[in-house]
């Protein structure tokens, strides 16, 4: 798989900052000035920019609280900070330049398995959290001989999370780059206009999913 | 026959076993989905989230075949 990345800065031997890093260093600094600029000034009225960001984690809200019910809130920092990332870093793909002086973060193996990672040990948090130590009564649910089935379910669905964000965006990336080479002018819009619609898609069910995980380790075991 | 054109062969059928399969299952559930929605205009919003969730699933089992292809095609040369 497409595992070469350039490092750029190596830190100590062992810390490498390469593209993918910087990249994401630079979404997290616009998602963060753009978050200061709309709230610095809050006000029972919203001016323009306060609603905008408003009406869009209320959005986001909605979309949580369909699947996880009143659990929703208690996640809702988690949930929408991941959607925030990874919608921006799909969109980053559009952007001129992508892959050549920046690299799309969510079209490398690597981050989207640390996404997945995060949403992997946060489902063991959700259960802990709810059930305690009996959380662990689910592995031999109805039956001991389950425990086996259960803990391969575990193990892919992390897997599978990041296998899909990775595969589309990247094979987004590729198809792109495929009908630049074809015709520079023209054909590339085409993909572009589908990736405006795919890659909020890709961010809308990896939460989806998270939010299914969530409410599965959170619900009552009889 | 050389080892690249076995190669290429192989991501050729990768993708277009992993492609046909869920195709269908994917216009199956689109289908089953419109015409729910079409009876029931008012559950349209959960018919459409549980749909989404369903394609992703069926959407992943192509992206495994495309990554083994793209694995294949690397491997050319």
């Amino acid at each position: 798989m497409d595992g070469s990345t350039t490092v750029i800065v190596r830190i100590g031997g062992i810390l490498d900052i390469s593209k993918e890093v910087l990249s994401m260093w630079g979404i997290m600094a616009f998602v963060l000035i753009v978050a200061f600029i709309c709230t610095r000034r809050l006000r029972e009225k919203p001016g323009f920019l306060q609603s905008l960001i408003e009406t869009g984690l209320e959005g986001l809200d909605g979309l949580f609280s369909g699947i996880l019910g009143s659990e929703a809130s208690r996640y809702y920092s988690y949930l929408a900070s991941l959607f925030v990332f990874i919608i921006f870093s799909n969109y980053a793909g559009l952007l001129p330049g992508a892959g050549e002086w920046y690299s799309v973060p969510t079209s490398k193996l690597s981050v989207t398995a640390a996404l997945a990672l995060t949403t992997f040990i946060m489902t063991f948090f959700v259960g802990f959290r709810k059930h305690g130590l009996k959380y662990l009564k689910h592995y031999i649910k109805p039956f001991f001989i389950m425990l086996p089935f259960v803990i391969i379910d575990e193990i892919v669905r992390p897997m599978s999370l990041a296998l899909r964000l990775y595969g589309n965006i990247f094979g987004e990336e590729t198809v792109m780059d495929q009908l630049y080479e074809l015709l520079p002018i023209g054909a590339p819009v085409i993909m572009m206009a589908l990736s405006l619609l795919f890659c909020a898609i890709q961010a809308v069910v990896f939460l989806m999913l998270t939010c299914v995980y969530f409410s599965e380790a959170s619900e009552e075991l009889s | 026959m050389d080892t690249n054109a076995i190669i290429a062969l192989a991501a050729a059928l990768s993708i277009v076993g992993s492609t046909v399969g869920p195709g269908f299952a994917q216009g199956k559930a689109a289908a089953a989905a419109m015409e729910a929605i079409a009876r029931q205009p008012e559950a349209a919003g959960n018919i459409r989230s549980a749909m989404l969730i369903a394609m992703a699933l069926m959407e992943a089992l192509t992206i495994y075949g495309l990554l083994i292809a793209f694995m294949l095609v690397s491997r050319i040369g």
